[in-house]
């Protein structure tokens, strides 16, 4: 062997050596993180992780902070989607073929049943977990400071999370799915009671149409299931997806997380991840972005709190990969021992009594009950609309990123709380033990009865309280958390009301064991 | 150290993940059907003695065994637990490996017939408690069939005639306790009936939701329903008004033939009749319509009976002294029509189904032990009623039983259109006689002691009472 041919082998033998190293160092393009440069390197050179800073603030890491709870919705938004793909190797969109498929998928299919109660359970703790964080980003007041809008961002999603979730229901085309699309479809039609009302239902059917709109006809069938499947699949996915993505880059473009103005490292703080380096570094105690430091403003944060931010690689990423196991690991232990439910092939002669919609709309339902407009359409979007509006009515800037803003926040948040549930469970009981005005004025004009019911009398409340608390405390800030407060309790309330209080043609029952049983 | 906190939330849950998705591993590969298919050939390859035979049973792959059926709808894998069920071998084995029993599987070849078409149950699901559908939570409409029920899936493809011929004979014992209890006074089938009670053409194929199972004892399936309902109608459903005695056994055999009326119909390959000598409806005799549609409420119709579950008087329509003052035409015509406001039926071929023939025939046999002495006739055509004299009279001798305005208690509402249209010679006549074997007393001569005329001024009264109010 001559010293050229040597050296060629020595050459690759070197390669494979290095193989891992290389490998790693052009997958994150500019080598092993090893130093602070590569370090940031690697964040700004990838094409996911980039949407995050270099460097990222203490406070975010703390966990009592976030509890993780956007980034956990996040996340099980991905397991849903993962597993949804899988599901639909098999499922078959056609009212012949979607119950039977599915019924395929949970006894012949490898780990089918698995898949489709991962599916199931992400999508549903999806729901909880958009609120939990709707309730972490009020509490700590991080809807402000230039947040305002991503917040409104922030409520889109959590009804489009509603929606796909619903729309997912209908699919295994079950005694559940069946009379969900039928409640879904009546829901539809709601404004038809205001429109009938006053009387203009002919020239102005807005109900009547998007009932068709929804069902692909007059009554729900195969078309109804095929446009359903594709909201499933495709258009809400993907309405999410866009979203969420915008929802994250503004995130990033208002500077990270919110945090207190005054953070303070605690030592407990080494636990969770590497403080920084404060002798040598790449980094000086600026935070700078070249000329966009001259822009001024808000955004992006600059020069601000430096000294309290670490790198991302591997704080950040470390938290984030903990938060992704959890929820898998949660949802892959509930699913291991909760089958999702699948009841017997739909049957358009055999009503469910009571027909439920899935639990996170029963509060609605409930609502539903007392007037199918206000429950169905009114409401909800007073609800949404409020919700979204609150960072344009309260603009206090201060006390971002503490929860409860203050010891009085917390104090109003508890009162609230008290108050509401004592009013609403006083509400909701009155209407149930003695019926509402039907009962006793059988003639009454169904417009009276669409604007006086339980419902429009409790959102009224709230309305009233949160500005009573406005008027008293003198910040609009702690209003807001009266607001919110309540909206959350009835959401609970009326949700617990409507799953477990409710039997056969929506009587009231104090459990399921009282229910006739014809 | 630093990052513990992370470190440690992503180490423990990592391996949490990794359990459980490795006991879902072990959970699939470990199906209820691989035992059984594992034991079945441990059996096969111990019980044969000839090596050929051995090396056969080794070679048996454990697979899911499934029959896709795509004429009849369905897909079939009982076979992946009932695995013998073809195999003469397996003719003693236990359950599920054993042969099925009989020459069924000869003339239903298991892969054109597949198992739930006779069996019912949840052909699809893999494991027995789904399979075979028992149990609310298994939420299948169509548990599998017990035993003594399962003739009743035969009627599907074959008619009543072959399964005689064949033996399979407990359908066709369940339809002739059905004609003889007189069913269908209250159940209309294929258009013929009373409507007291539900149209049964579909009712063995309804899914569970459409029965009351609240009060079923022990399995709650439809089959239990059926049983337990003809053992006693209001144990399951208080306010039935059905009447049924019938022992254990025949309950069991109208269970089989009430389950064999079912809505779906099979395809054409797969049904075999028996040709019969004409599709036409055989005119039955009067005894056996009489049994079909009467015999429930009337029962032997000699005595009136007191029946609880109606709140009334179900009349002797067969009762000499009856039939003495009831002519044909009037006894026809109560048929067609039946009693407006009571329990009895409309016949006519436009209510119930009956056509004029075959209420002739009823008649006929209802008036074959009429006496051959007629009763007097009463003129009541020729004569003149004195309507104030007749209202008079009614108060004093009608109102105690009839009520003031003729709207009955104790005695039969006057207001009825039966009444109202009736024979004034034939109410002149029950009015002079009385009603033997109710509480009516004759008015005439042998009893009160009205004169004729007086008579006739009652009933021209009694029929302007429909006009009063």
């Amino acid at each position: 062997m001559n010293e050229i041919s040597r050296q060629g082998i020595d050459k690759f033998i070197d390669n494979a050596k290095n193989i891992i190293d290389t490998f790693t160092g052009s997958f994150l393009r500019s080598g092993k993180p090893t130093s602070d440069r590569s370090r940031a390197a690697v964040m700004f050179n990838n094409f996911f992780l980039h949407v995050q800073g270099v460097k990222t603030h203490m406070n975010t890491l703390r966990p009592s902070y976030t509890l993780g709870m956007g980034l956990a919705a996040f996340f099980l938004f991905v397991i849903a989607c993962v597993s949804g793909v899988l599901l639909m190797i098999y499922y078959n969109p056609s009212i012949e073929n979607a119950y039977n498929t599915v019924k395929d998928l949970t006894y012949v299919v490898f780990a089918g049943k698995l898949a489709r109660n991962i599916h199931k359970w992400a999508g549903e703790a999806m729901i909880i977990f958009v609120f939990l964080h709707m309730a972490r980003v009020f509490y700590t007041g991080s809807y402000k400071s230039g947040r305002e809008f991503n917040w409104v961002i922030g409520i889109v999603l959590l009804a489009v999370t509603f929606v796909v979730n619903l729309s997912g229901y209908i699919l295994p085309w079950d005694q559940l799915s069946y009379w969900a699309l039928v409640i879904t479809s009546n829901i539809m039609q709601s404004p038809k009671e205001l429109t009938d009302s006053l009387g203009i239902t002919q020239y102005f059917d807005i109900g009547g149409f998007q009932k068709e709109l929804f069902l692909g006809g007059l009554t729900p069938g195969k078309e109804s299931l095929t446009r359903v499947y594709l909201f499933h699949i495709m258009l809400l996915p993907l309405v999410l997806l866009i979203f969420i993505a915008v929802h994250f880059w503004r995130i990033r473009k208002d500077g990270g997380l919110t945090k207190p103005e005054a953070f303070q490292p605690q030592e407990s703080d080494a636990q969770l991840f590497s403080t920084p380096d404060k002798k040598g570094g790449i980094f000086t105690t600026n935070k700078t972005y070249g000329l966009m430091e001259l822009a001024g403003g808000r955004t992006p944060a600059v020069d601000k709190d430096v000294e309290n931010t670490v790198l991302s690689w591997p704080n950040l990423l470390l938290a984030e990969a903990a938060v992704l196991f959890v929820c898998l690991a949660a949802v892959v232990v509930y699913s291991f021992f909760i089958d999702a439910p699948l009841k017997e092939l739909a049957n358009p002669l055999i009503p469910e009594n009571p027909a439920k919609a899935p639990w996170y709309f029963l509060g609605l339902q409930e609502l539903l009950s007392y007037s199918a407009f206000m429950g169905g359409v009114g409401l909800p979007t007073l609800a949404l609309l409020g919700l979204a509006l609150i960072p344009y009515l309260d603009r206090e800037q201060d006390n971002v990123g503490i929860w409860f803003s203050s010891k009085m926040g917390k104090s109003v948040a508890l009162q609230s709380f008290f108050t509401g549930i004592v009013v609403l469970i006083g509400l909701l009981a009155a209407a149930i033990r003695f019926g509402w005005l039907r009962n006793w004025l059988p003639n009454i004009p169904q417009l009276i009865i669409t604007i006086v019911n339980p419902g429009s009398i409790w959102v009224a409340f709230v309305i009233g309280w949160s500005l009573f608390v406005i008027k008293k405390t003198g910040s609009t800030r702690m209003g807001a958390i009266a607001l919110f407060t309540m909206f959350l309790m009835s959401y609970i309330v009326l949700t617990y009301v409507g799953t477990e209080l409710r039997g056969p043609n929506w009587g009231f029952y104090w459990s399921r064991s009282q229910w006739p049983s014809h | 150290m630093r990052n513990r906190f992370y470190l440690m939330t992503l180490f423990i849950s990592g391996v949490i993940l990794c359990a459980f998705t490795l006991f879902t591993a072990y959970r699939e590969m470990q199906p209820e059907w691989k035992d059984y298919q594992n034991d079945y050939k441990e059996l096969l390859i111990k019980d044969t003695r000839d090596e050929a035979a051995k090396k056969k049973a080794r070679a048996l792959e454990v697979a899911i065994q499934q029959v896709y059926l795509s004429k009849l709808k369905r897909i079939d894998r009982c076979t992946s637990c009932h695995i013998g069920v073809e195999n003469p071998l397996a003719a003693n084995a236990k359950e599920p490996f054993r042969q099925h029993s009989g020459e069924y599987l000869k003339n239903h070849e298991l892969n054109k017939f597949g198992c739930t078409v006779c069996h019912y149950g949840q052909g699809r699901a893999m494991n027995k408690k789904e399979a075979h559908g028992i149990g609310h939570d298994t939420h299948w409409d169509y548990p599998i069939i017990p035993m003594k029920y399962i003739q009743s899936t035969c009627a599907q493809c074959h008619n009543l005639e072959m399964l005689k011929l064949k033996g399979v004979d407990r359908v066709v014992k369940g339809e002739k306790l059905f004609g003889e209890n007189g069913c269908r006074g209250c159940h209309k089938l294929q258009g013929i009936g009373g409507d007291l009670g539900k149209a049964l053409d579909i009712v063995g194929s309804q899914p569970i939701a459409y029965f009351p199972m609240g009060n079923v004892i022990g399995e709650r399936t439809v089959y239990s329903w059926f049983k337990q309902h003809f053992d006693d109608p209001r144990a399951l459903v208080p306010e039935s008004e059905m009447k049924v005695h019938v022992t254990e056994a025949e309950a069991d055999l109208l269970t089989t033939y009430i389950l064999s009326l079912r809505s779906e119909e099979m395809p054409r390959e797969y049904r075999r009749f028996k040709d019969t000598a004409g599709t036409e409806r055989t005119m039955e005799d009067g005894e056996a319509l009489y049994k079909k549609y009467c015999i429930a409420c009337h029962a032997k119709g000699k005595d009136s009976l007191y029946d609880e579950l109606f709140n009334r008087t179900v009349p002797a329509i067969m009762n000499p002294a009856f039939l003495k003052v009831a002519d044909d035409g009037y006894l026809k015509k109560v048929v067609g029509e039946g009693r407006d406001g009571t329990q009895m039926t409309a016949w006519k071929a436009a209510a119930a189904g009956l056509s004029e023939q075959e209420i002739n025939k009823i008649v006929e046999y209802l008036t074959s032990e009429r006496p051959k002495v007629r009763v007097e006739p009463f003129a009541m055509a020729s004569a003149k009623g004195d309507l104030k004299n007749g209202e008079g009279l009614y108060r004093v001798r009608c109102a105690l039983c009839h009520g003031e305005t003729g709207k009955g208690a104790l005695g039969l509402n006057l207001r009825n259109p039966v009444v109202q249209g009736a024979d004034a010679n034939f109410l002149a006549i029950t009015v002079r006689d009385g009603r033997e074997g109710t509480p009516m007393p004759p008015f005439g001569k042998k009893g009160v002691g009205l004169k004729d005329q007086e008579i006739v001024d009652v009933v021209s009264y009694v029929k302007t009472l429909s006009k009063k109010k």
